[in-house]
């Protein structure tokens, strides 16, 4: 027997329906996800309690459920594997759980509706089962900081009051950070509801330490810089008294005392630099023993081992005295305190001035806005933008910040979306247009849908992309990592020969001098410097392109973009607007109509073509203000033109074909209509009542910069080729108004990539004639991204042109989000910066290192007698750091030269 | 201070004499231990070799859990425990970082050869999940490689 779909009317078998529902006694058979989508939009579950989801037993008599049931419903949306192959699947595991009375599953909202029995089965339960088959629940997640929470037993009450606020899907109150985190859903309650279950219970709310992992990271950075002063000042406490006594000879008080006396000194100063190495240099023993363990070795190892030498040769040396030559057993106890005491300072002041060159990100992420204004239900309400889900429809008025990134319901605006696009004219957006987050509303006030949210937004994905590249690796940093792997063993070995050389053929005291020289050896060398060098100047350099809206992917696309010598632009988009627009109007000699009188009759007849030439000749008579006219009898001949009726007049639009067919004298029109195509420009005529009237014309325009760019890209020494499908002689015509001279016009899109490729071998051999073992010869291409893509592959780097949301454009090494070509000049310029800022810093750490190193082990006391402090060497090593990350620092100030 | 420290040759050698007095003759008596701190410059020189470069490594095998993911807890302190580990390829891996300190040197961990980095709060998990599908020897390290560990792709 078959059965009849309720919603379609379709004819189907019960067995190979596609899904059956009980309602009201009845059963329906349906054949399709649409059909049943739609049957339970219509037939909602009959709550228990009318809207409410309280559970008490007023169940209408008419839905046939148990009113002694306390049944609850509620809505989880779900996200994981595919809805479509697992529902069932997951419908047979919920209802297996006990105390589920229903289940369905709406595919098309990615919605799970459960009904349950509250008394025998909770929400986590429930969000658990889902959980347990791979499936997540969506819904938001918060942290609510809560103040002087101190009693352990209140935890339970504040979990269990948040659980059972309607909406939350699971809470847990962590004492320890003083934080509850709510896991909820945004469209059954709000934060302030949630604040509210804490305030019952007499706590105050307050909002949790933020969760963007910059202002962690800012937090962490704080909270370390306060540990590492604190050390910091107690060793320099310590170091005061220590040095007294360390140079006693100098100090009135202790000069007269005893050598014994000036011992029990010792004695002391020997207890009190201990917590200074244990407490304050602690993390460079623990440090130093974990990397042990590890068969490894680094900058806390040489701290370590020198500070740790240092102390107990002084103090074997005033506890037996006797082992030890007169005059030599004076103990080092200044170098263990002071060293400690620099290098810690050192970190903390390097961590402060890491923490300057993160500040890109930070003003990226300081576009987004906090709140949005969002509609459900009918009500408006101010949520935070995390609360925002795909799907609500968010209010926007002037002046305001758009919250995410979606598509206008209603209303519209002029958006500034220069942030982003760097297009300083506001766009204008109605109905159906894309806006994104973080730009700014101007002048109307609308309505949109938010279509991504959270991490998937566009500003959210330029931010990720940024800090991936600014955690990437550059080539250049490989031979600093291949150092750095031997350095410090290399640096023990060359401190144990110091010793041994000063021991053998150096001056009396041998002891003293062998023992100063090979602390001093280890102290001074710093590993960290050339360890910085790299990443610090990539991380200023590539936020600094960020800033100026070019999205570098990579470490290596920075430094290969430092050497393009030849940079490839497509013309259509790149070079030129990608968009005709009207530039001509031509009237003939023998026509009386005036040209605003021709451009208004043309427009009149284009405004009903498809054409998109005819959308420049109608936004040309729009932008002249000009009042179209009613159209009769439009006629497109494909291959031709346009004829059709204004005003009484007959009109033809069209080519040379179309005027010879319709044998139409043109006269020097012709002539004319040759000069606006050399011009690059495409001529259409123009024909009243039969007699040539004019011409228009209108062609792809050139970006206002671009002419600009490319001079500066001359001016740079870089090559510039223009590469176009279109004809050469359109070709040269933009090519001569930009001032490029190499044109490789008439050229596939698929034989693009080849025609880079054929730039690369040609200069490579060229190159490879000149300098035998020369610098590479970079070609650059710059494209749009998408039909430019093997071509921008091709290329040594591609730069893609992005309008803003399309940041992650595969092919490209470097995206350039304002549409300009002067972020073709921006990148290289950044990219040279950084890289000269990275050899400045590579080259400075490394001389340092060869320089200070042979000093220490006392390379220049035969000639001159000079020997190094430990001191002075721990001063050195400390700021050698702090000067690299310095330096990397002064990348900030980089200024375009073309704005 | 130790400029300032003159000493005399003859309190020097009396000294030697009287602590070290091995023969009388003064010429024999700096050579020995010259000698001795020759040799013992040589012996730490080969032991400082062996432990950092030569020695092999201890290497944690990764068992394929019953997901198909190779899974591995990582504590960050001084260094990465495990520090080399071996992997399958084409399998993917997933590496879960805890550090259990505050020095803002290990505060990220860095894979280069694959295009991963994870900032890594104290205390926190931290998980990183991608599948390598080229044989050899991968680094990963902190942001400025004081921290270094290796990834065995096999």
């Amino acid at each position: 027997m078959t059965q009849r779909d309720p919603v379609c009317g379709m004819e189907i078998e019960p067995q190979s329906a596609f899904a059956k529902r009980e309602h009201m006694g009845q059963t329906f058979y349906f054949c399709s996800q649409s059909c049943v989508d739609q049957f339970d939009a219509l037939t909602p579950f009959p709550s228990p309690s009318g809207r409410g989801e309280g559970g008490e037993g007023m169940t209408s008599a008419t839905t046939g459920f148990n009113p002694q049931m306390t049944l609850t419903r509620i809505e989880l949306p779900v996200s994981g594997p595919p809805l479509k192959e697992h529902s069932t699947h997951l419908e047979e595991t919920l209802r297996a759980v006990d105390g589920v009375d229903e289940v369905k599953v709406n595919l098309t909202a990615g919605r799970l509706e459960v009904q349950y029995d509250a008394g025998k089965v909770d929400v986590a339960r429930l969000v658990g089962a889902v959980k347990s088959i791979g499936f997540q629940v969506g819904g938001a997640n918060v942290k609510i900081g809560i103040e002087n929470l101190r009693c352990a037993s209140c935890v339970k009450f504040i979990e269990d009051e948040l659980k059972s606020t309607q909406g939350v899907l699971n809470a847990t109150v962590n004492i320890a950070t003083q934080e509850a985190t709510v896991d909820y859903l945004p469209q059954k309650t709000t934060l302030s509801q949630l604040n509210a279950a804490i305030e019952t219970w007499g706590y105050k709310p307050r909002p949790a330490t933020s969760d963007a992992p910059v202002d962690k990271q800012e937090e962490a950075h704080a909270r370390e810089y306060r540990r590492l002063m604190n050390k910091f000042w107690f060793a320099t406490a310590v170091s005061l008294p220590v040095l007294a006594t360390a140079y006693y000879q100098f100090v009135p008080f202790l000069r007269g005392l005893s050598m014994d006396t000036l011992r029990v000194l010792w004695g002391l100063t020997a207890l009190l630099t201990l917590p200074v190495m244990f407490w304050s240099g602690s993390d460079f023993f623990t440090g130093t023993w974990a990397a042990f363990k590890h068969r490894s070795a680094n900058m806390n190892t040489l701290i370590a081992l020198g500070t740790g030498a240092a102390w107990l040769y002084s103090t074997f040396a005033i506890l037996f005295p006797s082992f030890f030559p007169e005059g030599t057993s004076e103990p080092f106890y200044d170098v263990v305190a002071v060293v400690i005491a620099l290098v810690v300072l050192g970190q903390a002041l390097e961590l402060r001035a890491k923490g300057q060159s993160s500040s890109a990100i930070k003003k990226l992420l300081g576009l987004q806005a906090k709140t949005a204004r969002v509609i459900r239900d009918g009500e408006e309400m101010d949520l935070p933008v995390e609360e925002v889900l795909v799907g609500d429809v968010i209010q926007v008025r002037p002046g305001e910040k758009i919250p995410v990134d979606g598509v206008i319901v209603e209303g519209s605006s002029a958006v500034d979306e220069s942030m982003l696009t760097g297009e300083s004219l506001p766009a204008s957006k109605k109905q159906g247009d894309e806006v994104i987050g973080a730009t700014i509303n101007k002048t109307g006030a609308f309505k949109f849908r938010a279509t991504k949210v959270g991490k998937d937004t566009a500003l959210a994905q330029i931010v990720k992309m940024v800090q991936d590249a600014q955690n990437s690796k550059a080539p250049i940093a490989r031979l600093a990592d291949t150092i750095s792997g031997y350095f410090v063993p290399i640096v023990m070995i060359l401190a144990v020969w110091t010793f041994v050389i000063w021991f053998v053929v150096g001056p009396q005291p041998q002891l003293v001098y062998a023992l100063v020289t090979s602390v001093t050896v280890l102290i001074i060398a710093c590993p960290c410097a050339l360890g910085l060098a790299t990443p610090m100047s990539l991380m200023v350099g590539i936020g600094k392109g960020a800033e100026h809206g070019i999205l570098i992917r990579s470490g290596e696309a920075l430094q290969t973009a430092r050497a393009i010598r030849t940079v490839v632009l497509d013309k259509t988009g790149t070079i030129t607007k990608g968009k005709p627009e009207l530039t001509d109007v031509v009237v003939s000699d023998q026509s009386s109509v005036i040209s605003e009188e021709l451009l208004r009759l043309a427009a009149s007849v284009e405004k009903v073509s498809e054409h998109p030439l005819a959308q420049a000749i109608l936004e040309g008579a729009q932008a002249r203000k000009l009042e179209l006219a009613e159209v009769k009898d439009f006629e497109a001949i494909p291959g031709h033109g346009v004829s059709a009726m204004v005003e009484g007049r007959s009109v033809l639009i069209g080519n040379l074909k179309l005027m010879n067919r319709e044998r139409i004298t043109l006269g020097p029109l012709e002539e004319r209509s040759k000069l606006l195509a050399d011009d690059g420009k495409t001529p259409m005529f123009i024909a009243l009542d039969g007699k040539a009237a004019g011409i228009v014309a209108v062609a792809d325009t050139v970006k206002e910069d671009s002419a600009e760019a490319i001079k500066t890209l001359h001016s740079l020494g870089i090559e510039v080729v223009m590469i176009t499908g279109d004809n050469r002689r359109t070709a040269e015509a933009i090519a001569k108004k930009v001032g490029i001279s190499k044109v490789l016009a008439e050229v596939l899109p698929e034989d693009k990539s080849n025609e880079v490729k054929k730039l690369q071998t040609e200069h490579a051999a060229r190159n490879i004639a000149k300098h035998p073992r020369g610098t590479q010869h970079v070609v650059a291409m710059v494209g749009d991204g998408i039909n430019d893509a093997p071509a921008l592959a091709q290329a040594d780097v591609g730069l893609a042109i992005g309008t803003g949301t399309d940041v992650a454009i595969e092919a490209s090494d470097i995206t350039l989000i304002k549409g300009s070509l002067k972020g073709v000049v921006t990148a290289i310029e950044v990219s040279r910066a950084t890289m000269t800022n990275i050899y400045q810093n590579l080259v400075g750490a490394f001389f340092y290192n060869v320089l200070g190193i042979p000093i220490a082990m006392g390379m220049l006391f035969p000639f001159l007698g000079l020997l190094l402090s430990p001191l002075i060497a721990g001063a050195a090593m400390a700021f050698s750091s702090v000067t690299v990350v310095g330096n990397a620092n002064r990348l900030r100030g980089f200024k375009p030269t073309i704005q | 201070m130790f400029f300032a420290a003159k000493q005399s040759l003859v309190a020097w050698e009396i000294a030697s004499h009287s602590t070290l007095a091995m023969t009388n003759d003064k010429e024999h008596n700096m050579p020995n231990l010259q000698i001795f701190a020759i040799l013992s410059g040589i012996v730490l020189t080969i032991l400082i070799a062996w432990y950092f470069w030569f020695a092999p490594k201890a290497q944690t095998r990764v068992a394929v859990s019953e997901s198909g993911a190779q899974e591995v807890a990582i504590t960050v302190k001084g260094g990465y425990t495990p520090d080399v580990i071996v992997v399958q390829k084409g399998r993917p891996v997933r590496l879960t970082f805890t550090r259990q300190e505050s020095s803002a040197c290990s505060e990220k961990v860095l894979f280069p050869d694959f295009n991963q980095n994870a900032l890594l709060p104290e205390g926190e998990q931290v998980t990183l999940e991608f599948t390598p599908d080229k044989a050899g020897e991968y680094g990963f390290q902190c942001q400025m490689g004081m921290l270094r560990g290796k990834l065995i792709v096999e």
